[in-house]
């Protein structure tokens, strides 16, 4: 029962970056193209799940102290192996996204998860905590990504969906859009929960 | 006392797999990234800089050592002659580290004939507009014999607004490259010319 409910947690209760409202430097900055959000989610996933694993490996050895020094050296470390892989292969993803591959380090999503679920509970329960909410990451990304890209340029995935005829909205690729885009999303999201008699806003 | 310890050793511990984890798989990656750089970004950028197909371009390479660094010379040849020079270099100075970029030297005129970006870590939007061919365009034509310089301190560059540190580092790269230009000049094309024939 615990399972199932840590698996599936990061997909509507705690989805990022909408329901925790963390990790949004990321969500409104690589949002441009759907291939962007699905490439920076799929890296932050991949840093999600190996830092709880490990963090929750090492809770009882972590002297309290300098537990937070401790996370960021192994989510540092993550990050930078997940930088080098991407430069080896996929080069042009790499480029695309920049500076954000480094700048995963300090996405509050991963050092919350460790923080708040990986240091105090056992290792497979934390790894399917860092893979539910990365899935649920990566989905959000792509989503954003996705409606960014159709309206804003009229291609999906780069595949040119509307023909030549199509006059691209072109603000909603520009940084602008991806405010208005996110807060939209967030705000339906906010009245479906409301509907449903969900909490709303997380306490 | 004894918690201090503690704390230290686990510290330490962790830092230290990390460090090995970090070079073990930088080195095992290394080669590979290098050549994804050069399919990527070194191929396009020699490309625009001599008009000639990469393929050609990315063989025709040394490594030049002076004192204290080791520069990536790409050349041309017409016959046996070296007939351009593109020398990557590191500008200190950016907002985000080093700028790695290039500049292609044509030697019978002794002027530079343009500046590519390869690698930088600016902020987007601000500091990567140096990328932008406007702003590079200010390369060709540029003589090797003196320093370059922003127009703010009396020089030809044109900084780009809200990115002087930017601005600054690419001109500070390419300063590099002059001053290695006058000083082993004759160098550089003998260790070419050797390379040839060996």
């Amino acid at each position: 029962m615990k399972f199932k409910q840590v698996l599936l947690h990061g997909l509507w209760k705690d989805l990022p970056p909408f329901r925790l409202v963390l990790g949004l430097c990321p969500a409104l900055a690589i949002t441009s193209s759907a291939e962007k959000g699905l490439g920076m989610g799929l890296a932050a996933t991949f840093v999600l799940i190996f830092s709880n694993t490990f963090i929750s490996a090492l809770r009882k050895s972590i002297p309290d102290k300098v537990r937070i020094a401790s996370y960021i050296v192994i989510i540092a470390t993550l990050v930078v192996l997940v930088e080098m892989s991407m430069k080896a292969f996929f080069f042009p993803l790499s480029q695309q996204l920049g500076i954000y591959i480094p700048l995963i380090v300090v996405n509050c999503i991963i050092l919350g998860r460790a923080e708040a679920f990986a240091s105090r509970n056992p290792v497979f329960l934390s790894m399917t905590d860092g893979l539910s909410v990365g899935i649920g990451f990566t989905i959000s990304l792509t989503l954003v990504g996705s409606i960014r890209e159709i309206l804003g340029a009229g291609t999906w995935f780069g595949m040119s969906l509307f023909g030549a005829s199509f006059e691209p909205f072109g603000f909603m690729v520009e940084a602008p859009g991806a405010f208005l885009c996110l807060g939209l999303l967030l705000g339906l999201m906010n009245a479906y929960s409301r509907k449903r008699g969900e909490m709303f806003i997380q306490s | 006392m004894r918690e201090i310890i503690r704390l230290v050793v686990v510290l330490s511990l962790i830092c230290g797999v990390a460090a090995a984890a970090l070079t073990g798989v930088r080195y095992s990656l290394e080669k590979r990234i290098e050549r994804q750089s050069d399919f990527y970004v070194r191929g396009p950028a020699l490309e625009r800089l001599f008009n000639q197909p990469a393929v050609q371009l990315l063989g025709n390479k040394i490594n030049f050592m002076t004192s204290n660094r080791v520069y990536s010379v790409f050349y041309t040849k017409s016959g046996d002659d070296v007939t351009g020079l593109a020398i990557e270099a590191p500008g200190a100075g950016g907002y985000g580290g080093d700028i790695i970029l290039m500049v292609a030297v044509d030697l019978a005129s002794d002027q530079m004939t343009g500046m590519e970006i390869i690698q930088h870590s600016e902020t987007p939007g601000v500091g990567s507009r140096v990328e932008k061919v406007s702003f590079r365009n200010q390369w060709a034509g540029l003589s090797v014999s003196e320093p370059v310089k922003l127009r703010s301190q009396g020089g030809q560059i044109d900084a780009i607004s809200g990115a002087t540190y930017s601005s600054k580092a690419v001109v500070n790269g390419t300063n590099q490259i002059i001053e290695l230009m006058s000083g082993h000049r004759d160098e550089i094309i003998a260790a070419i010319k050797s390379k040839g024939n060996g």
